[in-house]
């Protein structure tokens, strides 16, 4: 039976788990709660978290001593808009 | 190819409605490969690509064949349609198979009976009954070889998205399982066409069932939000 399973996960496998979590937690997530959702490193994390900022899907918001992670508008239409891809190449049984 | 009269034009209608889904599945695909950079989502691309080209290309061959006057343009236009459907299909399911292989390469499991597959049907291709496949020769406008090298493939693809789907259980996979078990079959009985012309007639619906599943799952892909 084949396992589909990665052995690694790609950086846009790793740009969506971040994504998700946020979105999981209704688009407000703590950096402590993306890092054990997508299961990454700390420092890891940081430099993913930029990432995306740079790239406009996700924006900080800083509350007093609290950091919150949200999805902006683009990021939630990528997401919608991977989802579909995801489930498209799933059909094909090709793992993104 | 040859059939009923009666079918006569209708075999490129279908390959006109089987080229427009082929098509939107390379234009789904390559959607996909923008989004994520994914090599296999690329191969998919080019290979709706190369069977879209093909079944145009065949379509109008088989269009242009009903308005041509001679008879022996007719043939030859036919001929060098299928000719040339025959190669882009031959190397659509080529890159298929080598999305498969390839992904399967990067997976921590290797299915590896599956992998002998193409050696399986290259081996069985050369011990294929020789009287036989002349025996039909004649009576057909193509050689059955093509067909029967085309089943192999589209065989194996089958097989895998079978995989797939009893892997998943998802629907989306089983119309893609179902797509490509049908095209399987339309080569079967393209194959067998010179038994009864009738075989023809079934195996063009079966294409075209094959193509209208991939685009039942395109439709729930796209439209589920």
């Amino acid at each position: 039976m084949m396992q589909k399973t990665p052995k690694y996960r790609s950086q846009m496998r790793i740009y969506v788990d971040i994504m998700r979590v946020i979105q999981r937690e209704y688009n407000q997530a703590k950096p402590t709660r993306i890092l054990y959702g997508a299961n990454l490193s700390h420092d890891r994390l940081l430099k993913y978290l930029e990432e995306l900022k740079t790239l406009g899907v996700i924006e900080e918001i800083i509350d007093g001593d609290d950091r919150f992670y949200k999805l902006t508008q683009k990021g939630i239409e990528f997401l919608n808009e991977f989802r579909g891809i995801e489930r498209f190449a799933g059909a094909f049984g090709f793992v993104i | 190819m040859v059939g009923p009269l009666w079918f006569v034009g209708f075999d490129s209608l279908m390959e006109l409605a089987a080229f427009l889904i082929a098509l939107a599945i390379a234009y789904q695909a390559l959607k996909g490969y923008r989004l994520t950079k994914q090599r296999t989502l690329l191969y998919v691309h080019f290979s709706f690509v190369l069977l879209s080209a093909g079944l145009l290309v065949d379509s109008f061959a088989g269009f242009l064949g009903i308005l041509a006057r001679a008879f022996r343009v007719t043939v030859a236009l036919t001929l060098v349609g299928y000719s040339i459907y025959f190669l882009a299909q031959l190397l659509a399911y080529g890159l298929l198979i080598y999305a498969y292989v390839s992904q399967t390469r990067s997976l921590s499991m290797t299915p590896v009976p599956l992998l002998l597959a193409p050696l399986f049907s290259s081996v069985t291709l050369q011990a294929a009954p020789g009287p036989l496949i002349r025996l039909l020769g004649p009576l057909v406008e193509y050689h059955p070889i093509p067909e029967i090298v085309l089943l192999f493939l589209i065989f194996y693809i089958a097989v895998q998205t079978g995989l797939n789907y009893s892997d998943t259980k998802d629907r989306n996979a089983f119309l893609v399982f179902l797509a490509f078990l049908f095209l399987a079959l339309s080569h079967l009985f393209f194959i067998l066409e010179p038994v009864r012309p009738l075989l023809f007639v079934i195996g063009h619906v079966l294409q075209l069932s094959g193509f209208l599943s991939l685009l039942m799952m395109l439709l729930r892909v796209t439209s589920t939000k």
